[in-house]
């Protein structure tokens, strides 16, 4: 839910000495993507995504460093990450599964489907196993509806699963 | 009864009943110029821009997105260049449930779209364009990203491009990824993504054409109506004549100016039928060809209960409609228009409480909250349906379910209290779905299960 208030003003930032945005992610920055566009917030969803990429989610010291670079406010680039569903303001699990939950997935039986995750796991929806290896997500439709139930695991799409057959993905990854 | 000829869209890609999808593989940039390929680009700049743009409005193309907007009046909306950069956006952030054609061209076919947009470049002038694709498909991202690199090597983008210099500057093609939010599928959202911000919509006017992406005239297409410009202009002057072959006519009692549905259309087919996935036809093919011919019959023998004409946005069918043409003026049969095509099939046991409660918490999932009546009033019904569901709803609660649902949107239907369509695709669905199975949801309020202090909202 992209516009639910999230608590950022009492909180404590965890800061480390080396940055986040380091210079060759900047370089990059600077020579592919910002060329791209007419202002230099326009590169905003770019660079949250390529910190994400490179540290897996983004700490608050990365948006402070990554308005820094681009000469917003923090509080913009950190606006623009709160509204988008596939950015992180906290770590996750290794891999990050997300279940669809949409109407042709439910139809075809997505509700069973994400109890016996759950149950294997030992989880619910939201949480991350306690080895920090899986965290579950339920999601919006993911543009795989002839092939439902369908499911994300981190950036690879796995199509008409069942229980059984999702299981065996899940026991497979490292 | 099937009345497409050749493949159009998927003539590159194996689809039935012309070839079997298990044969589909990546057409490479070589691959797709031995069949022809960038044929249409090079007639339609042989032709006068101005030229381009006339014959794709003479061919009543309209918009594959979903509203079926005719794509040569929005190209004809754009002011006269004056020198500064003009956008091309591309709306491949398909995100409505039911939804999964583009992806098809983007993952198979990715340079028929490609040319699609040097010729929408060509044709209105646009130096700069930007692929929004949506954060989730990683694999498509990466495949067009790789054809945008081929189409740069072979100088259909950038320094020494075929299309010349537009407004003074090198034509550019950037693919921009989303980051999972369904807004952004609404054109204004899109821009507002692309500049860095939030996807909040915004108020038109300006209309893009005028004021978008940075405040520079913008035109936004989806994929698949870019993609369907290119087997026109192949064809150049009887490309109009090639694409008004398939489709319907306008209805005899149309005024003139009411565009018809010609052409090709992909459809997405998903939900309870033997062989789902995407389908070609011409459009105006009835419900019923397309489930008992391409998809051949309903799974397990069920009877047909309901469907989906274009992602949930546009509301269900009734089980006597089974036999409803799928084209642009679908909305005789109360729903909000063909939408995306993606049609969504539902057999005779499914529970349309259910059905009702997984929709109104997709909106409510998805609601921007810029407007306050889409913001509380999709919560409202996804917290109310889960309760009806759950079986300690009231007669009343039905009702006042109706008139939420009837108060948001831009239409008309939702007195214009939102910005955006949002609302009125939660709307349309919910208020279809109640009404037309009204008997089921009656019955599930007057057996209650218990009983709550919480009589409404919750």
């Amino acid at each position: 839910m992209a516009w639910i208030a999230k608590n950022s003003a009492t909180m404590q930032i965890d800061r480390r000495d080396e940055p986040y945005l380091t210079l060759a992610l900047k370089k990059q920055l600077e020579d592919d993507v910002i060329p791209r566009y007419d202002t230099r917030m326009a590169a905003t969803m770019p660079a949250l995504h390529l910190v994400q990429d490179t540290h897996g989610w983004l700490p608050h010291q990365a948006i402070e460093e990554i308005a820094d670079f681009l000469g917003l406010p923090a509080s913009q680039v950190l606006d623009t990450a709160t509204f988008y569903e596939e950015y992180w303001l906290k770590p996750h699990g290794k891999y990050v599964i997300w279940v669809c939950q949409s109407l042709s997935c439910e139809i075809l039986g997505q509700p069973a489907l994400i109890n016996k995750i759950k149950t294997h796991l030992g989880i619910e929806v939201g949480e991350t196993t306690d080895d920090g290896k899986f965290t579950l997500m339920d999601v919006e439709c993911l543009g795989s509806c002839g092939t439902a139930p369908c499911a994300l695991v981190n950036h690879k799409l796995h199509e008409n699963i069942t229980a059984e057959n999702f299981q065996s993905v899940l026991d497979a990854l490292e | 009864m099937t009345t497409l000829k050749e493949p159009v869209l998927t003539k590159r890609i194996p689809t039935h009943p012309f070839g079997d999808p298990a044969d589909r593989k990546l057409v490479t940039y070589d691959h797709y110029v031995k069949t022809d390929g960038y044929k249409g680009l090079a007639n339609a700049l042989a032709m006068d821009p101005k030229n381009v743009v006339e014959l794709i409005k003479a061919a009543e193309v309209r918009g594959r997105g979903g509203a079926g907007f005719p794509a040569g009046m929005k190209w004809s909306f754009l002011p006269p260049e004056d020198g500064g950069r003009r956008y091309l956006a591309i709306n491949a952030d398909e995100s409505e449930p039911g939804t999964f054609k583009d992806r098809l061209l983007i993952e198979f076919d990715p340079h028929m779209t490609i040319e699609g947009i040097a010729i929408c470049m060509h044709a209105c002038r646009l130096d700069t364009a930007y692929f929004y694709i949506r954060g989730e498909y990683h694999h498509q991202r990466e495949v067009f990203e790789n054809a945008i690199k081929e189409a740069y090597q072979n100088k259909i983008f950038g320094p020494g491009s075929k299309l010349g210099q537009i407004n003074g500057r090198d034509p550019d093609l950037f693919l921009h990824r989303g980051a999972g939010a369904y807004i952004c599928g609404e054109e204004t959202a899109l821009l507002e993504s692309i500049e860095g911000k939030r996807g909040w919509p915004r108020i038109k006017p300006p209309f893009p054409a005028v004021a978008g992406a940075f405040g520079r005239p913008t035109i936004i297409n989806n994929v698949e109506t870019l993609a369907i410009c290119t087997p026109i202009l192949e064809r150049g002057a009887d490309g109009v004549k090639w694409f008004q072959s398939m489709g319907t006519q306008r209805p005899d009692d149309a005024p003139p100016h009411a565009p018809a549905s010609f052409g090709p259309k992909l459809f997405g087919v998903s939900g309870h039928v033997n062989r789902p996935g995407v389908y070609e036809e011409e459009l105006g093919i009835t419900l019923k060809d397309l489930i008992e011919g391409l998809c051949q019959g309903m799974r397990n023998g069920k009877k047909f209960k309901t469907a989906i004409p274009g992602g949930i946005s546009t509301g269900v069918l009734s089980t006597e409609d089974y036999e409803v043409r799928l084209d642009f003026d679908i909305t005789k049969f109360d729903t909000l228009g063909l939408g995306t095509a993606g049609v969504m099939v539902m057999d005779e046991d499914t529970c349309m409480v259910a059905v009702a409660r997984n929709i109104a918490r997709f909106f409510s999932h998805e609601s921007c909250g810029q407007c306050t009546p889409c913001r509380e009033g999709t919560h409202w019904m996804s917290k109310m349906l889960s309760r009806i569901e759950a079986g300690d709803g009231t007669t009343r609660d039905l009702d006042l379910l109706l008139e939420i649902a009837g108060s948001m949107g831009a239409l008309p239907s939702g007195r214009g209290a939102t910005i955006c369509g949002l609302a009125d695709g939660a709307n349309w669905a919910i208020r279809t779905i109640v009404n037309k199975f009204w008997d089921e949801f009656e019955a599930k309020v007057s057996s209650k299960r218990f009983v709550s202090l919480s009589v409404v909202g919750g």
